[in-house]
Parts: C-alpha cells; structure tokens; sequence
C-alpha cells in the first residue's frame, strides 16, 4: 500500500512538473484526484486496510494529497505567468491610438506674462498695486505735470468719457497709461514707495497689428532717499534676465515724457537673435522695451512727497508687447479677440 | 525729420571717415532716436557708369538686344530691353549684387546674375525708377542716359553724380521738447557737442536800410503772437531755384517750388524757424495779427477753402485774411507776377497752433514746429539770412526799407544753480564738478563755479524754451552728454521687507487656476466697450451705461457693465470652430455712480457653450445646461474657500437672464455675490446663436474677494465602514431635490452621511407631471459598525418617508 502510494506520488508529481499548459495540468488533477482519479481511488481502498494500519496509511495519504495539490497550484502558477508573459509579447496593441482627452483650460497669455512679472518684482520687494481704469484729468494728466497744453492731451490720444466733470479732477478719461497709480499712490502711502502696477491702459488711436486701443502696462516706481538711474539699469537687468532666464544687457538712450526729468528710453539687447542682427531689431542688437526716467519733482509735490528729500525713478513697459516677444505673436489685436485658437495655445 | 550729413558739414567738421551708422548711434544715445540712416553711396554699391560699345541682335527675342558695354577697365555683355539704347550712350550699370528694385516693387532686391532668353548677362543696364535717380527726362520703356553730364566710364554712379550725402531720419516724437532741433543748425550745434568740436556760427552781415518802405503792423494780442517781424523786398524776380537750394530741400524731402518759397523753406530746414513770402501787391494796406471770426472763410495755398473758428490765429490786411501761421492764403501768395514781397518770420503761441492745426487737420511743417516753444530771436536771424539768400539768387532785388519788428517777450535770461552731489546721487555716477562744468560749455551754457558744490548756469535764450528751467533739466544734460552708457548698474540697498499684500491679486489668480486648470475653462479678454447694438441685444438698459465721447467705432461706444455681451460675440465668432466651449473671463464693469469716480467692480463671467447640433449638445439639451454652469460654480466657491451663499431664484431678475432657469447667491448681507443662470433665449437670438445652450455664471470678484475664503479645519477620517443604498423614486415634479433630500435626511439623520442625486428621468411609462429621482445614500455611525438589520430599519424608514411625500419608490 505504502508502496503504491509512493509509486503514484513520484510519476504523478513528474507528471505535474511535466504538464505544459493549463489544460493538461486540469487533466492531470483529474487523472489522480478526479472522483474517480487513481489516488482518490487509492484512499477509498484505505478502509479495506486492517486496523492497526489504517492510521499511518491515512496519514501518508493525506500528506501525498496536499503534496500533489500543492505541486498543481504551485504549476498552474506557473503556466499562468507564462501564458501572460506569452500572451503580452504576442498580443497586438496599437500605442499610436491617441490618448484619452482630459479637458484642461487655459490661462490668457497676458494674464500669465502679469503673474510672472508680479512675481519677480514681488521677489524683489515691490509691492503690486491697482488703480481705477476711469481717471480723472488731473490723475491722468495734470497731476503728472502734463499740462492742460501738452499734445499728449489732445483728441487723438485720449478717450475722454461723456458727461462726466469735476472742477478739480477735470473730464473723465480711459487712462491712457499706468502711471495715475503713482501718485495715487503717493498720496495715499507716502515715502519710501516700491510698487509695480500693472494694468489696462486705453488710447485713441486707429488699430492695426501693431496697434490696439487697449493694452496692458506695468508701471515701476522706485522713491526713496539717493535712488539713482543706475539703480534702475541695476533693477532691470535683474528683472529682465529672470524673465527671460539668460542675461539681458539694458541700455538708456534720451526719451521725452513730462513726468520724468531726466527722460530716458531703455532698450534691451534683442532676446531673438542675441544681439548677432535680426528683422526685429532693425539689425541694431537692441529693442525698444521702456520708458522711465528720475521722478519729476512736480509729480512728488502732487503725490505730497518733498522732492527735496526723496527721490526716485518710474518706469512704464508694455506688458502686452512683452507677451508678444515672448511668444512671437505678431498681431496685438488677438489678445482681445477671444479666439479660442490663439487661446488654446497658451 | 530728414537731416542731411552734408548740410550739418557746412556748420560742424563732422570727419569725412565718421561711420554714418555710428554718427547716428551716437545722435541716438545721446540726443535723439535717429530711426534710419540712408546712405546715397551705400545705395548705388556696385552701380557704375559704362558706355555703350556696340548693340547686337539677342538670338532669341526680337524686343531684346545684346550690348557690349565699357566700364573702363573692363568691357562686359548684357542683355537689354530698353528702347532708347545706342552706341555711344552713357548709362548706369547695375553688377550682381547691387541693390536694384524691380518694375512695380517697392523693396530694393539684390540683382543675381542670370542668362536671359538664352544669353548670359553680365549685369543690368539699368532704368532710373529701378536704381532710385530722380525723375529726369527718360523716355518711356527706356534705359537711364546719363549722355548729358559725360560721366567717367567706370566710376561709382554715386560719385559721378556727386551723390555723397548721408539722410538721418529722426524720430519727431523724440524731439517734442527740444525746438531747437527742427532745424539744420540745431543738430549741427548738438552734433558739435557731442564730438567736442566748434560750431561755426551763424553771422548774417546783412543790414536793414534805416529808412524807406515799410508795412503797418498791429498785433491786436500779444500773447497770441510774442514776435512778429516783416520787410519789403522789392524788384523780386520769382522763378526757380539755383540748383544748391534745390538739392538741400530735395535731401530732406521738400518739394521744390519758386525761389521765394524755397527760400522761406530752407530757413525752415536750417533754423526751424518757418518763414512765409507774400506778394506785397496783394496786400492792402497793413498787416493786422488777430482771431479769425467765428465761421470766417479763406483759401489756403493748397486751394481749400477753410472756415475757421475764434480761436485761430489768423494774418489779415484791411480787406481780410492773408493767411494764418500754419499756412499762407492763396490771395498773397508769391507768383510768376509777383515783383515785391513782404517777406515775414514771426513767433506765434503754440497751444493756439498746435488746436487750430488740428482743427484744421494742417499737419504742415510750419504747424509742427510752431507748436512748439520756439526761440523768439530765431525770427530775426531768420528773416535776415533769407534776405542775404534772396538778395544773393535775385539779381537786382533790393531791401525796400528798414524791418517792422514787433517784440511781445521777456528777454530776461533763466539762471539756475546745480547742486553737484544731488547731480551725482541722481545719476548714480561720479562725474566731477570741472567735468559737469565742460559738458554745460559745449551745449553753450553759460557755466560757472559759484561754491564748492554749486554750479551757477544761464540757460542759451535756444534753449529757454520751455526746454530747461529747473535743476533736473540740467541733471539729464550732465546725464545723457556724460553718457548713458557710463552709468554703471547698480541695484539699490534696500530695507528687507516684505511688500504690502495685494490680496485681491493674489486671489485672482487662485480664481484663473481653479476656473481654467481645475475646471477646465480658457480665460479670454475682450474691450471694455461695446456698442448701442450690443446693448440691445443683451436687453440691458442703455441709460446705465456711461459713454465714450470719442470713439473707435459703433462697436466700442459704450463703457461696458457686464461682461457677457463681449463674451457672447466671442462665442459666435468661435461656435463655428468648436462645438463645445468653457469660457471666462476676469474684468471691470465700470458703473455710474453718485460720486465723479464710476463704481469700477471687477467680475468673473464663466460660459459653458454646447452647440445643439453636436452630440454633446443633444445632452445639454436633455440635461439642462443651467446644471452644468451651476455644478462649475459650486464647485468653483468651494475650491476658493467661499464661506456658505444664500441660494435663491431671483424675483426680479432680467436683462439677459432666462427668468426660469437662475439663482443668485447672497451673502449675508444679502448682497449679491455671484448669480447662475442660461442665456436668455431672446438674447441668443439676438446674438445669431439659436443653434446653442449657453451656461452662465456671473461672480462679483471685487466683493467676493472681500468676503475671503474659510479656512479649511481636518476633520478626522471616520472610523467605521459606511454602506452605501440606492433609492429610486418617482415623485411629483414640484417637489425639488432639496426636499427630498429633507425628507430622506429625516429619516435618520445620526446615520445618514449624505445623499447624492444621481440621476433624473422622465419618460411616459412614469406618468405626466412626475419624474423620477434616483440617490445614492451613504450611512455610517461614527461609534459602530452599522449591522445589515440597521440598515434594513434606516431604509424601511426612508421609503415610507418617501411614500408619505407622494413618492413612489422603483423596483420594489
């Protein structure tokens, strides 16, 4: 008995490590533990044994079992693997099916241009301001010693709001530049003063690719006692270089504007073709990029600031030119056109 | 303004090998942007002047000839169409690479040497429209002949034709406050400072006669014309211009006319003083300088008639106008018959000009340069050397009598001291006290050491135009001549300190992630402005908004209150592009109020956009748009951290709003915070947009801003196992989800976590006027496992409730 047991353990067990796929495996538990398998067939023969020998022979047939059905599920783990690892490599799949569509929105190429710029003057200790897009004539003008004679004033400059006067602040105008913020807030915050305002500046004046009736600026001012020019071209070329993430060279030339003396223009050196000469530079290595200059001591006295103790610079920069650089947009008139292809680029 | 090199030489030794790129980079950083350089010998690189040597047939085209040309050195073959060309001629020879502009182009193109029809030529014989030469005589179809003037074969063109000058275009924008640039000698005289050398000066030996002729003049307002000085010349012969006068004005692009007006024109160019030659004959009796009459009538030399208002300026006689500053009256002016002339440079008030030239839209030189601030001695000196040129060009003319000068300015100098430390801090460069002094000198300030830290400086009456009258404006001359190159980069030792918190900022932008990379919607911007047909069609009340004075076009009129009607144009202009959109946008509505300044507010407007006609849309349809806005909106509150909106469907509510399908959120003030709603379907078809749902949300950022966000508290994860039941139910349709959701919650309100609407359906076999409601309802204890009979009782409880409201629970 003890024989045969063993005899059907050895050539079923080889028989199991034999089995080459799922079906013969089942086969092979079939043919030994099946209802009528050899070894069931085998255990049912145990009650025939005499007394005495029944216990260890039950015994050992209980041992072989587990043995054979381990020794099964140990191969069928096998086969499955195997038959997945065949199945993987054989198996037909196409990965140029595109992927499934996750709907992400966009952020305006502008409004992500502003968080940038906020960002690295922030980093720098300016604080972001904000100031009405309505302006009166005295914030808008006046008050930044553009007098009422100026040809910044006229018609062709200005939109100029109906029926809207007051006997200080004048007519009611779009702001026609970012720079009513400084003595706004001047007045309301004193010296020192390092803010950045950006923001929706309006101008009359026909529109083409170069050109709209609305843009945004980011105005800079700088108050605070022996503050220089060359702090500016210090302050602009950290700001530029961050932006742009390689170093950007600035240079001043003369500019004309009534609230700044001196005036300046500052360029920086063309981020397209690294100074080396191209079309957008007019093949001079330099872009127009602002307009700044030393506050003029009339514009301190508006914002109520001694200009005989502080002094500072402003700036005011295209933010919508800027974006435009950035990403080569060569008509300004898309940023306001809500086309959902231009926006979706961004 | 064009400014010719050769010019600025007669009055400053420029060095003939100065680059002319880098005298203009010079002008630019120092003084004024000069926007481009051109070059006449540059333009004409490898054009030469040849002869024609022989002419033979082309093989291949009868209207072409071959010809064989001498450049001197050389003797070279090209192909030629033109029908003037013969043995002998002289002509200009364009060779590969030369810069030559094609009939009909604009752009000058680089010539490249081909074979034409079949034979090979060497370069271009070329027409003068194609290498830029003045109009001349020149037939049509036919080649340049420069026959007349036998130039030396094989010399440069540029230096046959003597052409050597150098134009520089500069930026008139740059030069708004310096007057004394918009002329010849003025930039002659900065160009000496610049290269540190001297400016011939400008000595008119002429002398007016004492006695003799002269004209009445009266200024009738003195602070309208500060300067007016006239003089007779007379035995005038009008005709043309020597050729020198007629080559200055031409290199600065002014047309050539008579002598008279050609010289008032080239005292314009060299002073920047404009200058007017009437015909004395039709004066009638004396000059009167005056406001023109209110709907007073003239004819400008341009042969318009003109009617002008009070507030221009105008040159009258006895009988009327002669003519105004910004330009002279064809009555007066100077012609083949005139034999006297009352010669006039004078100095008028700029603000009225520069109102009546744009009144006028006379954009004339006059008018650009006597709208500004010009130097009052400038008339004298103008008016004496244009005699010296007349006298000169006019053989036989005589100066009648002495000059009638009318004087109405302060001569009195400005004197302003600059502190040398305060120069120094503001510039950020240490430029000494001698060095500060020299700059001053070579711009002809007058200079001086007055104590060890104060320079006292008299302003040049050329530059006391409004120019410099404070120290600052001295500050930026030491600036800009020290160089602005010079100045190093500094960045400024500040405090550290944090800024102050922009926090309607800093929420803006949480706004524009959640919206756009949470829930998917493109942020877009449109104008502040629409217009009176915007206004209707979004059914809002005109009388609300506040109005443009001036405007762009109908579309931009009206300052706008709500974002969505921008937003619905966008939403047309795309839908035939993209079936579905999730669009907003972030910006201010500008209000009138009882105050001067407008209520600014600043707004979110949020639209989902389904086209019917797409699938998507047939969902939309069935599903109700308005349930998709509001889901983007709650879910949009709840990610910023807005505390708990009152919810409520508006009574009242209009304009664009579909009245049915609202509701506004309150806060608890019971202001209004942010409403949802569907376009109103009238509007849409006002907007051509029947084909579309369109979802809406309007949030007032300014005052949600303001309310701040909570602040989010852990709450610990609960500890026992929920389940989860599903109930269906068909109820009557009156009774909201929000009630049912009551009426389950009270059921068992320890156990029952939440409720979830799942789904809602409608369909015949349910029956009119019911739907049903199927929740996905999850219960839990937080001090027990919840056994199967626990939820067998919270059930049973739930649909008896449910029973009792009408309800009908499905699958039972």
């Amino acid at each position: 008995m003890r024989q045969l047991f063993e005899k059907l353990k050895t050539a079923s067990l080889e028989e199991i490590r034999g089995a080459k796929n799922a079906d013969a495996l089942r086969q092979i538990e079939v043919k030994y533990l099946g209802r009528n398998g050899e070894f069931t067939v085998l255990i049912k023969g145990l009650k025939d044994l005499p007394a005495d020998e029944k216990p260890s022979a039950g015994k050992l047939a209980n041992e072989i079992k587990i043995a054979l059905t381990e020794a099964i599920r140990g191969r069928r783990e096998i086969l499955e693997q195997e038959t997945l690892a065949q199945e993987s490599n054989t198996e037909f799949f196409d990965t140029t099916v595109p992927g499934a569509h996750y709907e992400i929105g966009h952020i305006h190429p502008i409004s992500q241009m502003q968080y940038e710029v906020e960002r690295i003057f922030g980093e720098m200790g300016f604080s972001i301001m904000d100031g009405p897009e309505m302006e009166s004539e005295y914030y808008n003008f006046e008050g930044l010693n553009i007098p009422a004679t100026h040809p910044a004033r006229d018609m062709q400059d200005t939109f100029f709001v109906k029926n809207k006067f007051h006997d200080f602040h004048g007519k009611m105008v779009m702001r026609t530049h970012t720079s009513p913020v400084q003595i706004r807030t001047m007045e309301r915050y004193g010296a020192p003063l390092r803010i950045i305002v950006p923001g929706r500046v309006f101008r009359y004046e026909a529109t083409d690719a170069g050109h709209d009736s609305t843009f945004n600026q980011v105005e800079g001012l700088l108050i605070d006692k022996n503050i220089s020019l060359a702090h500016l071209k210090g302050i602009m070329i950290e700001f530029l270089t961050r932006l742009f993430g390689k170093p950007i060279k600035v240079r001043f030339r003369p500019g004309y504007f009534p609230f700044v003396e001196p005036g300046l223009e500052l360029d920086l050196s063309c981020v397209l073709c690294n100074m080396k000469g191209c079309r957008v530079c007019k093949h001079t290595g330099w872009m127009e990029f602002m307009g700044a200059g030393m506050v003029h001591p009339n514009v301190l006295k508006a914002g109520k600031i001694d200009p005989k103790i502080y002094q500072g610079w402003a700036f005011g920069f295209g933010l919508t030119r800027l974006t435009m650089l950035k990403y080569g947009i060569d008509d300004i008139r898309l940023f306001s056109s809500g086309n959902l292809k231009f926006l979706n680029q961004f | 303004m064009k400014i010719s090199l050769n010019w600025l030489r007669e009055f400053v030794n420029i060095p003939h090998d100065a680059n002319a790129k880098y005298l203009a980079e010079l002008f630019t950083t120092k003084t004024a942007e000069v926007e481009n350089v051109y070059d006449e010998a540059g333009l004409w690189k490898n054009i030469f002047v040849g002869q024609v040597l022989e002419i033979h047939k082309h093989p291949n085209a009868d209207k072409l000839r071959i010809a064989k040309v001498s450049l001197g050195k050389k003797t070279i073959n090209l192909v030629c169409g033109g029908n003037n060309l013969r043995e002998g001629m002289y002509t200009a020879i364009a060779l590969p690479d030369a810069m030559v502009k094609w009939h009909g182009e604009n752009e000058y193109t680089e010539l490249q040497q081909t074979s034409i029809r079949g034979v090979k030529s060497e370069g271009m014989i070329c027409a003068k429209e194609e290498i830029g030469l003045e109009e001349g005589v020149q037939p049509t179809g036919g080649i340049a002949d420069l026959s007349a003037i036998k130039p030396e074969v094989g010399a440069p063109l540029a230096k046959a034709l003597a052409k050597n000058d150098t134009i520089f275009e500069i930026e008139n924008k740059s030069l708004t406050h310096r007057p004394d640039l918009w002329g010849h000698y003025g930039i002659a005289r900065e160009f000496a400072a610049i290269l540190d050398k001297k400016i011939k000066p400008l000595t008119p030996k002429i002398k007016f006669p004492e006695k003799g002729r002269q004209i009445k003049v009266t200024v009738k307002n003195p602070k309208l014309c500060p300067r007016y000085a006239v003089v007779i010349i007379e035995n005038i012969k009008v005709g043309e211009s020597p050729e020198w006068l007629k080559e200055k004005l031409r290199a600065v692009g002014r047309g050539i006319h008579n002598n008279m007006v050609d010289v008032t024109n080239y005292i314009t160019e060299l002073l920047g003083q404009p200058m007017h030659a009437f015909d004395l004959n039709n004066i009638h009796e004396e000059v009167i300088i005056r406001n023109a009459e209110e709907n007073e009538k003239m004819i400008t030399l341009d042969g318009k008639t003109r009617t002008l208002s009070k507030d221009i300026i105008v040159i009258s006689d006895k009988k009327g106008i002669i003519g105004m500053p910004i330009m002279g009256g064809q009555n007066s002016e100077t012609t083949e018959k005139t034999t006297v002339i009352m010669l006039e440079a004078a100095n008028f008030d700029p603000v009225s000009v520069r109102k009546a030239s744009f009144k006028l839209d006379l954009r004339t030189e006059a008018a650009q340069r006597f709208e500004k601030h010009l130097d009052p001695n400038l008339v004298e000196l103008g008016l004496k050397m244009a005699c010296e040129i007349i006298l000169k060009i006019c053989p036989g003319s005589r100066i009648a009598g002495p000059a009638t000068d009318i004087k109405n300015f302060n001569t009195k100098s400005i004197k302003v001291d600059l502190n040398v430390a305060r120069t120094q801090s503001m510039i950020g460069a240490k430029i000494s006290m001698p060095e500060m002094i020299k700059i001053l000198q070579k711009l002809e300030f007058n200079a001086a050491k007055k104590s060890s830290n104060i320079i006292s400086v008299i302003i040049p009456s050329f530059r006391a135009t409004k120019d410099i009258d404070i120290e600052e404006d001295l500050i930026e001359e030491i600036s800009r001549m020290h160089g602005y190159d010079k100045i190093p980069s500094i960045l400024p030792e500040l405090p550290t300190k944090l800024p102050l918190e922009n926090i309607e900022r800093k929420l803006k932008y949480t706004a524009r992630n959640i919206l756009s990379l949470g829930l998917g919607f493109t942020e877009m911007q449109s104008y502040s402005f629409y217009g009176a047909q915007e206004i209707s069609s979004s059914r809002l009340p005109e009388e609300l908004h506040l109005k443009l004075e001036n405007y762009l076009s109908s579309d931009q009129t009206h300052l706008r209150i709500s974002l969505v009607p921008n937003m619905l144009r966008a939403v047309k202009q795309n839908i035939y592009s993209f079936d579905t959109m999730k669009i907003y946008e972030i910006g201010r509505t500008y209000l009138n109020g009882s105050e001067y300044f407008p209520i600014e507010e600043k707004y979110i407007c949020g639209m989902i956009i389904e086209s019917k006609k797409s699938g998507a849309g047939k969902i939309a349809e069935a599903k109700e748009i308005f349930y998709s806005a509001k889901g983007a909106l709650d879910n949009f509150l709840e990610s910023f951290g807005t505390p708990d909106l009152n919810k409520k469907r508006a009574t009242n509510h209009h304009f664009y709003v579909n009245p049915v399908k609202q509701l506004v959120y309150t806060n608890a003030d019971n202001e209004e915070i942010a409403k949802v709603f569907e376009i109103h379907p009238a509007v849409l078809k006002n907007f051509d947009l029947e084909e579309v749902c369109v979802g809406c949300f309007e949030i007032n950022f300014s005052k949600l801003a303001l309310m701040g966000t909570f602040s989010r508290k852990y709450k610990p994860i609960p500890k026992y196992p929920e389940i989860k039941i599903d109930v269906s139910v068909i109820m009557p349709e009156e009774k909201t989800v929000e009630e049912a959701y009551r009426i389950i919650k009270s059921a068992d309100a320890a156990y029952i976590a939440n409720v979830e609407l799942f789904d809602i359906f409608k369909d015949k076999s349910i029956g009119a006027g019911k739907r049903a409601l199927a929740f996905k309802i999850t219960l839990r204890s937080d001090e027990r496992t919840l056994t199967l009979e626990d939820m067998n009782k919270i059930q049973k409880k739930i649909f008896d409730n449910l029973k009792h409201s009408g309800g009908v629970i499905r699958g039972l």
